[in-house]
């Protein structure tokens, strides 16, 4: 059923351009995101018709309509499951899922723990802007200790999550960072992402101009580094780990952690592993009389 | 109230005395010598003590519904003596193994007026002499059982050596415990006449629970995908379907919680399989966001809601009906959906099917009740109905190139627009939850946004006017007309058929509602005007299918039978209640 003709033809940028407007403030770190996952899709060879775009709510999110390809805009903090369910039902397509910290780490929580230990064949694009947005710029899980935010003016009081933390903790198979100021970097990283068997997770260090002036553009370019660039080796989740724990000085970017024997979802999955066929591709009657013998 | 042509037997325990296996077995048994039966399990929400019970009533005619008392009551457990004791009928029989049995007063009272007689047998001591491990004790008061009801031990053997074929080194034991309780004797112990008359031709029947039809209905239907989280009573359908996985190639899979199980779904069902999930009402309500999302990105959806008493956890293990108005109006936002009810295997396994065409062909979400008492309950049938064609309502491969970039979620009369599906050369589109356009793009503005409201409302009038009207069983003219859905339609018509069969003076109907929801009220309101009464039979507290009728066409019936304790309705429950109206009416 899935488009097999795609798979021979070139694809250019212009074919992921959509009529629709852009409605993000300016200067939004989202800009630079959508460019950049383009430009990846495209130098994968992905078509519009092979492309399963996945977007949570969010600034971010509101962005589904102003790009092409197949899109699924869901609900807050619910993105991941659903892109869970595309990709396990067919295989042939190139899912990404894009979310905010918002939604992945406040009401997606569970759904990120489990989509890692899964190891869904998913890239996902975490949007990592320390804030809620579209709500006008209240505190997320990643906002930092202190900062006074809408509805924390005296400061978040809790310990905030640490997303390369949680994430390698979790045995993630891919783990990188990056920032929305970094084109380049982010084509590189999204590039691997979509490539990598598995699930992938791309934290994505935003600038938010409007709520976020705790970490600016400003802020994040004077403290990234692309630790690819180093003699870091994105095999060892221990050195990982150690890499990415500074989010405060010398901030690394780039593959953090790589496993080159990752094996997605499906292909550990004893009843399906085997089976060439997507589901998709299943649904026709099937015969129970195998099984009604056996209750006679 | 004993019934004619009906022997009753339950076997109780605690948890973990294989009590469900005892019944099982009784079960088939009862089948392969040409009985028919219907086998009712009750259990605690613990996995040892407690007290379980499998009642078994049986029949030389077909019958799917239960006694409220029994005529013999096996008892392995000093707790499920205290619990069940009551629940054996006038003139009964209790057998039981537990050492040093002290009755109470009231127990004594009880038998002493009903003539009760209570018998114990050492099964644990003559167990062991001859042999026998000490969890053997059921297999020994079987053969008691079995011996007292006269009925051949040649099936029930088979059925033994069916049951552990994959424990080869049992079987003989086991074999041995049979005929060790066979031989047993007790002065107070007398065989039954059962005056029954066996049916060979039916030994070929199925013993069938509601769950493992639905879930058969499932791999008829051609779904690839089921996802749930374990949750009594919809846990046996994944439980089933993953035991059979490695035939059927489904993608069966426990997911982390409900609302990632009904995320999943939606996912896998918009890239183009049939997928479908299973809870309870407290799984369900974490579903019901997505409910939403699913209507209106417009995505099939389709969920087994079997329910159990609530609020909150309630009695996890237990019967009833009480999320009716919950399926009907899950969700935020108004949208078309349908709900549908299962009360047997029959109609589980050709409603699963029906709900998924549904969901396809209307891009809707279609919500299956059941109940624990018809998903665990063990129904004799001698087939389940032929498959029913598959109605995906996808736009054929040859027409996607005529596709036009607004048609995904184009207005159309009926408001099922073309769906096509992620990977195909065609022009792509945005399954939005935001508010949308054609091709999915968002709107905020008033007029587009109430276009595609209406749009998708209309599902429903078209809905309304495809969905069958109720069956009706019995006479279009009727003293009393029940109307029910779910399980007391087991309940009602085994009444209303002993009724009958019995000279009964009245003039009986049963009105039986599978599509509940868009509610389809007219045939009600056209037997109610003929009939002298119209009764609501429903296992819930408030008559929520009466309440939602109402709403929707302003019938108010005269009577509503209501149970909310757990248990299913008895049969011997609508018979009183029909005696109870002829005396009225005399």
């Amino acid at each position: 059923m899935s488009c097999n003709s795609c798979s021979t033809k070139t694809v250019g940028l212009a074919e992921y351009a959509s009529p629709n407007a852009l409605t993000w403030c300016p200067g939004c770190g989202n800009f630079g995101i959508q460019v950049a996952l383009k430009q990846a899709l495209v130098a994968q060879g992905v078509t519009p018709h092979q492309a399963m775009l996945c977007f949570d709510v969010g600034c971010n999110g509101n962005g589904s309509d102003k790009i092409d390809g197949y899109r699924f805009h869901g609900l807050h903090g619910r993105i991941l499951p659903v892109a869970a369910g595309i990709a396990c039902a067919n295989k042939k397509l190139t899912v990404v899922a894009e979310a905010g910290d918002g939604a992945t780490f406040g009401e997606g929580v569970n759904h990120f723990v489990h989509a890692v230990r899964g190891n869904f064949d998913i890239t996902f694009l975490c949007h990592n802007n320390e804030n809620y947005g579209l709500t006008k710029g209240q505190a997320s899980a990643t906002t930092r200790e202190d900062v006074a935010m809408n509805s924390n003016p005296d400061g978040v009081t809790s310990t905030p999550i640490h997303p390369q933390r949680l994430a390698l903790s979790l045995g993630a198979t891919f783990s990188a960072r990056i920032f929305s100021g970094d084109i380049a970097g982010m084509n590189r990283v999204f590039q691997a992402a979509i490539a990598h068997k598995g699930f992938a997770f791309v934290e994505i260090l935003q600038n938010c101009p409007t709520y976020n002036k705790h970490t600016p553009h400003e802020w994040y370019q004077q403290r990234v580094y692309n630790i690819n660039e180093t003699d870091h080796d994105t095999s060892n989740r221990a050195a990982a780990v150690a890499a990415a724990e500074d989010i405060n000085e010398k901030v690394a970017t780039g593959i953090l952690y790589q496993d080159p024997n990752s094996v997605p979802f499906m292909m550990r999955d004893a009843v399906r592993k085997d089976l060439g066929a997507e589901l998709i591709d299943e649904v026709k009657t099937y015969d129970i009389t195998p099984y009604t013998s056996r209750m006679r | 109230m004993h019934i004619q042509n009906r022997f009753v037997v339950k076997v109780s325990g605690a948890s973990g005395q294989g009590i469900n296996s005892v019944g099982e077995t009784i079960s088939k048994a009862i089948k392969e010598t040409g009985l028919y039966s219907f086998g009712y399990r009750e259990y605690p929400s613990l996995i040892k003590g407690g007290f379980a019970s499998f009642q078994v009533d049986f029949s030389s005619a077909p019958l799917a519904s239960s006694s409220d008392k029994c005529d013999m009551l096996l008892v392995l457990s000093v707790s499920a003596f205290s619990v069940y004791y009551s629940s054996v009928a006038k003139d009964g029989t209790i057998i039981h193994s537990v050492i040093g049995l002290q009755q109470s007063e009231e127990q004594q009272k009880y038998f002493s007026e009903n003539n009760i007689k209570v018998v114990f047998v050492p099964a644990q001591q003559l167990v062991k002499e001859a042999g026998g491990h000490p969890l053997m004790v059921n297999t020994f008061l079987l053969g008691v059982l079995w011996q007292l009801l006269g009925l051949s031990f040649d099936h029930l053997i088979e059925v033994l050596k069916r049951t552990f074929a994959k424990k080869p080194e049992v079987i003989e034991l086991n074999i041995k415990m049979l005929e060790a309780g066979k031989i047993f004797q007790n002065e107070n112990l007398q065989p039954v006449t059962l005056g029954f008359e066996f049916h060979p031709e039916i030994v070929d029947e199925m013993i069938i629970s509601g769950n493992q039809a639905i879930a058969l209905g499932a791999v008829a239907a051609g779904v690839r995908a089921y996802y749930a989280y374990p949750m009594t009573p919809s846990s046996s359908i994944l439980s089933y379907l993953a035991a059979i996985s490695h035939e059927t190639g489904m993608f069966v899979k426990q997911i982390e919680d409900e609302i990632s199980v009904a995320s999943l779904t939606v996912g896998s069902s918009f890239a183009g399989t049939r997928a479908m999930c299973g809870t309870s009402g407290g799984g369900f309500d974490l579903m019901t966001e997505t409910v939403s999302l699913a209507a209106m990105t417009e995505t099939p959806f389709v969920c087994v809601l079997a329910q159990r008493p609530g609020p909150a956890t309630g009695l996890p293990t237990w019967t009833n009906a009480a999320d009716l108005l919950l399926a009907a109006f899950a969700g935020h936002g108004e949208y078309p959906r349908v709900v549908l009810a299962a009360s047997d295997p029959q109609s589980g396994y050709v409603l699963t099917q029906v709900a998924h065409n549904l969901a396809d062909v209307y891009q809707i979400p279609v919500i299956l009740l059941t109940e624990k008492q018809i998903a665990e309950s063990h129904f004799q049938i001698k087939d389940l109905p032929p498959a029913i064609e598959i109605k995906r309502g996808l736009v054929a491969e040859d027409q996607l190139e005529s596709l036009q970039k607004m048609d995904r979620y184009r207005s159309t009369e009926n408001g099922v627009s073309l769906r096509w599906l992620p990977g195909q050369c065609a022009p792509t589109f945005d399954a939005n939850s935001d508010e949308h356009l054609g091709d999915g793009s968002l709107t905020e503005d008033s007029v587009p946004a109430k276009e595609i409201f209406e749009k998708r409302m209309r599902k429903l009038e078209d809905l309304k006017k495809v969905l069958p009207d109720p069956v009706l069983h019995g006479e279009e003219t009727a003293d009393i007309v029940f109307v029910g859905w779910g399980s007391p339609k087991l309940a009602v018509t085994d009444a209303i058929d002993l009724y009958v069969q019995q000279g009964g003076s009245l003039k009986l109907s049963y009105l039986h509602y599978e599509y509940m929801y868009p509610v389809k009220p007219e045939k009600l309101q056209q037997l109610a005007e003929k009939a002298k009464k119209v009764v609501f039979v429903e296992n819930n507290g408030t008559g929520q299918f009466a309440k939602l009728i109402r709403m929707e066409s302003g019938y108010t019936p005269d009577d509503l039978l209501l149970k909310n304790d757990g248990r299913p309705f008895f049969v011997t429950e609508i018979v009183a209640y029909i005696q109870q109206s002829e005396g009225k009416e005399a």
